[in-house]
């Protein structure tokens, strides 16, 4: 008789133990995560130009036309480029088109796949009630079509003044992708991004450069905005590098 | 009159905390699943359960099983409803994925607690 049958604590100690242990190597196998953190970085860094503000208008005195995209755009015209809203439109499909196949070519690597369709869909669902809920709202109809009026409340209020939705968006996916993952650590990543995010679209960050001797003038002072995108981004990029240095040794099979 | 008549009448034993207490009805023994209970099938579970779906290859190598053992295991799981087996390809590859169905993840979690259960009660007899 081994000692696991003479001892009934002992066999049932280890066989929990080896299951528990299984399960852990099983879910650092499967972590992939950095790869959509160091893309939603390297997009935000690649919307700088768009957040350099423009000049007044040509004979100073035309009107600013309405915002397209004010959701994701913000204020076009103003605190940013018109075109942001149409960059970020295409950005958040086109890396959350990278995302899917980076999650089902690790699968088929690796050998497990990480159930990725929530974290999908809900960046997908938040980006196009972005896209819809503006021109919707707006429709002032005495017909059955009079509801939509009522989408004002799904407004975002200030959090779209500095053309910075689009990060919370990116926040609110990465939360789904930290349950999916079942990941401790990408859920700290979630907070920690979620509470820059919220930050770059409520509070000036140049403020705080400006206390630190950043003093912009002349044409400087097109370059306000971005410390509000580049932080995001430097959030993104820096746990996405982490993460991609955890992960690598597990990429491996057992 | 016989000599068994000679004996007193048996009396019940108190068990001692050193005697294992035998399986009545509520006992946790009672709550093992055969099926789920083999350590490989209850490792293909635990795997399946971590991810959305295991492929062959990965079940393969985590439980250093021979192919043949593992589709063995994997049969018993798929006739109890526990697993699903998809068959497919990676470019020419065949490819066998195993997913797990809320039956086994029922019976997976009901599997883990009896054995915590078990553990819980055999600990105190062992330290006693």
């Amino acid at each position: 008789m081994s000692d696991d049958e003479s001892d009934p604590a002992g066999r049932e100690a280890a066989l929990l133990a080896d299951m528990k242990a299984l399960r852990r190597r099983t879910r650092t196998a499967r972590h992939a995560y950095w790869f959509p953190l160091v893309l939603f970085g390297l997009l935000t860094c690649a919307s700088v130009p768009f957040y350099v503000l423009p000049g007044p208008p040509a004979g100073g005195t035309g009107t600013v036309p309405g915002p397209p995209l004010p959701i994701l755009g913000g204020f076009a015209g103003v605190t940013a480029q018109r075109s942001l809203g149409y960059y970020w439109l295409a950005a958040l499909f086109g890396g959350l088109l990278l995302t899917l196949l980076w999650y089902r070519w690790n699968a088929r690597r690796v050998g497990l796949a990480t159930p990725a369709r929530g974290y999908l869909v809900t960046t997908a669902v938040l980006t196009v009630l972005a896209l819809v809920v503006p021109p919707l709202s707006q429709v002032r109809s005495p017909g059955w079509l009079s509801w939509l009026r009522h989408l004002d409340v799904l407004w975002p209020g200030d959090l779209v003044l500095r053309g910075t939705f689009p990060f919370v968006i990116i926040a609110a996916g990465l939360w789904v992708l930290a349950w999916a993952e079942r990941s401790r650590a990408l859920t700290v990543i979630a907070a920690v991004y979620t509470a820059t995010a919220l930050l770059a679209s409520l509070y000036n960050i140049e403020n705080v450069l400006f206390r630190l001797g950043w003093n912009p003038s002349g044409s400087d002072l097109s370059l306000t905005s971005l410390p509000n995108v580049l932080l995001p981004a430097l959030v993104l990029l820096a746990t996405g590098a982490g993460a991609f240095a955890v992960q690598r040794p597990h990429r491996a099979r057992p | 009159m016989s000599p068994a008549d000679d004996l007193p009448p048996e009396q019940p034993e108190p068990p001692g905390p050193e005697q294992p207490e035998p399986p009545g009805p509520e006992h946790p023994t009672n709550g093992l699943d055969e099926t789920v209970h083999q350590r490989h099938r209850l490792g293909i579970l635990t795997i399946t359960d971590e991810a959305q779906r295991a492929e062959f290859g990965y079940l393969r190598e985590a439980l250093g099983l021979t192919p043949g053992n593992l589709s063995k295991h994997l049969t018993v799981l798929e006739q109890a409803g526990m697993v699903e087996v998809e068959k497919g390809y990676a470019g020419r590859r065949p490819r066998t994925w195993v997913r797990i169905t809320s039956q086994g993840r029922a019976a997976l979690a009901a599997e883990l607690a009896t054995l915590t259960e078990l553990l819980r009660r055999h600990t105190p007899a062992r330290d006693a």
